[in-house]
């Protein structure tokens, strides 16, 4: 019985990828787009960096990050944030889109858990992110001289993959937080900003003594500490175990809050009756 | 017994802060539906059916009451009672419109742990049943409104559910579609298929050709639940005085004045944007016909007159007061924000 529902529920998974590919591939103009994205993405940090310290190295970045490299600091704190904020982005509307194109209801009102149809939802995201960022790595690899050789991949998607299910557990409580409310991008613009402050994505946190207390409570912190002691300081996995360790213990907590709270925030709006109100 | 209503209740928060109040789309509903019944819900818009068809099928949870569909409780029990249940409804905004409508019910057909070739065969099955064969790999943007009624039609039918829930199918079809798809919910789902329907439209030809049993409902409430021929046979009169006018009228005023008619029981007055639709219910509407002219042509001109046999409608104000034309939409809630 359970292998059946398990089953069902891994069909159900496969449906809702297949059908969110076939959305996207409709829309050529935006496949364009994201083609030609990664390309683009990147020059702005470039000339940043150009600006700030006038090449792509610094040495008194160094004091601070233990890398003199800025431009490979900023890029790969680009790359991750670029990675989780899609997917953050992707799953908090997708139940929006559904409502938008009055699908929600009739998903609803199947025997399947909504729950296991934004699971599906948050897979493809993860899909097309993990493409999206393939690409970014190699161009950052040929032009910017980051070192992503063989041997880092895996302790990368170790680290990758413990900081994906925290932040999706996360995305997940987001998606029952916007069919409630039936905003989403204030909000997605309001975290990013707070993980853009609180986080070393663009700069390294110990320069200021409240974003370095407040980062200690943010997984994305641990993540970019580990992706970038692999790539530009190259240490092991071995050494990064207590990283691992506290991302793993995070994830914990954010699958189990995002999923109570998931539950939580449907049932309300069944409650209130605005499921299909866009 | 297939659906149990008991003294269902739903409120909607309305406004903010000192003006924040609850409006009663549901108030105490209790009704059953049998085996293979075509039950109908009829009323005006507003009335409460879309709520009452939301709260059955999950969709809405209640304040009060139970609901039960083969004896499975609807919040407990919701998804053993959703496998029992087929949903349509109207407006064609339910499909995905980038997909065809193949690739539509090959994703709902999941949803339904349908797979593999019995899901091609379900498929295929129902593309040929409601003539869809030719344009199942277009993509369903491509469709007329009746089309996507029907791929809305294809995907209720999906897991072969014993219950259907028709919230207003036939609402905004050309009457060549709303004609095919009565045709389908009498003759292939309850004829031949055996399944039990709800079905909700304020369309009073469309609730007297199909239902056995039809609950009118207004404000919420059920009003009475009887057989279309026992509702014609409550109604102890044999005409309807029917006038169209034009006009700036006092609504209030002209009411006042035509109920106020001895032998008048009940008046209608349905104003759009000055085109005046007024019925009158009397017991002899010889006798009024003069003070009710008299009565309107001081407030607006007339069109038409007309003295007909009264209808489902007919009998709807008589109980209620109500003409089904009317928009009483208060059942929406308020979107948090």
């Amino acid at each position: 019985m359970r292998w059946n529902r398990l089953k069902a529920d891994l069909a159900i998974i496969g449906a809702e990828i297949r059908k969110t590919a076939k959305i996207w591939f409709a829309y050529k103009i935006l496949m364009f787009f994201w083609a030609i994205f990664p390309l683009i993405w990147v020059i702005p940090y470039l000339f940043q960096g150009k600006a700030l310290v006038g090449g792509m190295s610094s040495a008194p970045f160094a004091q601070l990050t233990g890398t003199e490299n800025y431009m490979a600091f900023v890029l790969i704190g680009a790359m991750v944030s670029t990675y989780i904020f899609s997917g953050l982005w992707g799953v908090g509307n997708s139940l929006r889109e559904e409502t938008y194109w009055g699908t929600l209801e009739y998903i609803i009102a199947s025997p399947t858990s909504l729950l296991v149809v934004l699971i599906g939802k948050t897979l493809a995201e993860f899909l097309y992110a993990t493409v999206m960022v393939i690409f970014q790595a190699t161009l950052a690899t040929f032009f910017f001289g980051i070192d992503i050789t063989f041997g880092k991949i895996f302790p990368l998607m170790m680290i990758i993959v413990l900081l994906v299910i925290g932040f999706y557990g996360f995305a997940i409580a987001f998606a029952g937080f916007t069919l409630l409310i039936k905003e989403v991008h204030g909000w997605v613009h309001t975290l990013e900003w707070v993980f853009f402050l609180f986080s070393p994505i663009r700069y390294p946190v110990e320069v200021n003594a409240i974003t370095k207390l407040v980062s200690a409570f943010v997984p994305l912190t641990y993540a970019l500490v580990a992706i970038r002691a692999i790539i530009l300081l190259n240490k092991s996995v071995i050494n990064l175990w207590q990283i691992l360790l506290i991302l793993g213990v995070m994830d914990i907590i954010l699958i189990a809050g995002g999923y109570i709270l998931f539950n939580r925030l449907e049932y309300r709006t069944k409650k209130a009756g605005t499921i299909s109100q866009y | 017994m297939n659906i149990v209503l008991d003294n269902v209740v739903k409120k909607f928060k309305r406004g903010k802060g000192l003006r924040k109040h609850y409006i009663t789309a549901c108030d105490h509903v209790s009704f059953t539906i049998e085996q293979g019944e075509l039950f109908g819900l009829l009323g005006p818009n507003g009335a409460g059916k879309t709520t009452l068809v939301r709260c059955i099928a999950t969709l809405l949870i209640p304040d009060e009451g139970k609901i039960t569909i083969f004896g499975k409780d609807i919040i407990y029990q919701s998804m053993e009672a959703r496998q029992q249940i087929g949903l349509l409804t109207s407006g064609e905004r339910t499909l995905y419109w980038k997909l065809t409508g193949k690739d539509n019910l090959k994703f709902f057909a999941a949803l339904y742990g349908l797979a593999g070739k019995e899901r091609d065969k379900r498929i295929d099955y129902l593309m040929e049943l409601l003539d869809l064969k030719d344009v199942e790999s277009e993509r369903v943007e491509k469709y007329s409104s009746g089309m996507k009624q029907k791929i809305s039609l294809a995907r209720a039918l999906l897991h072969d559910p014993k219950i259907l829930l028709l919230d207003e199918p036939t609402l905004g079809l050309d009457p060549q579609f709303s004609r095919f798809i009565r045709g389908f919910i009498k003759d292939e789902l309850v004829g031949k298929g055996g399944k039990t329907v709800l079905l909700t439209t304020h369309y009073m030809d469309e609730a007297d050709e199909l239902c056995e049993r039809i609950a009118f409902i207004n404000k919420g409430k059920i009003v009475n639940i009887k057989s279309p021929a026992e509702y014609k046979d409550e109604i102890p009169h044999t005409e309807v005085l029917e006038l169209r006018c034009q006009g700036n009228v006092n609504e209030e005023k002209l009411r006042t004045a035509l109920s106020s008619i001895k032998s008048v029981e009940k008046v209608s007055l349905i104003n759009k944007e000055n085109d005046l639709a007024l019925k009158v219910i009397a017991s002899r509407v010889e006798s009024i016909l003069s003070d009710v002219i008299e009565l309107v042509r001081g407030e607006a001109k007339i069109l038409a007159i007309d003295v007909k046999e009264p209808t489902l409608e007919d009998v709807f104000i008589y109980l209620t007061g109500t003409s089904l034309k009317e928009d009483t939409r208060e059942e929406q809630p308020d979107a948090l924000e």
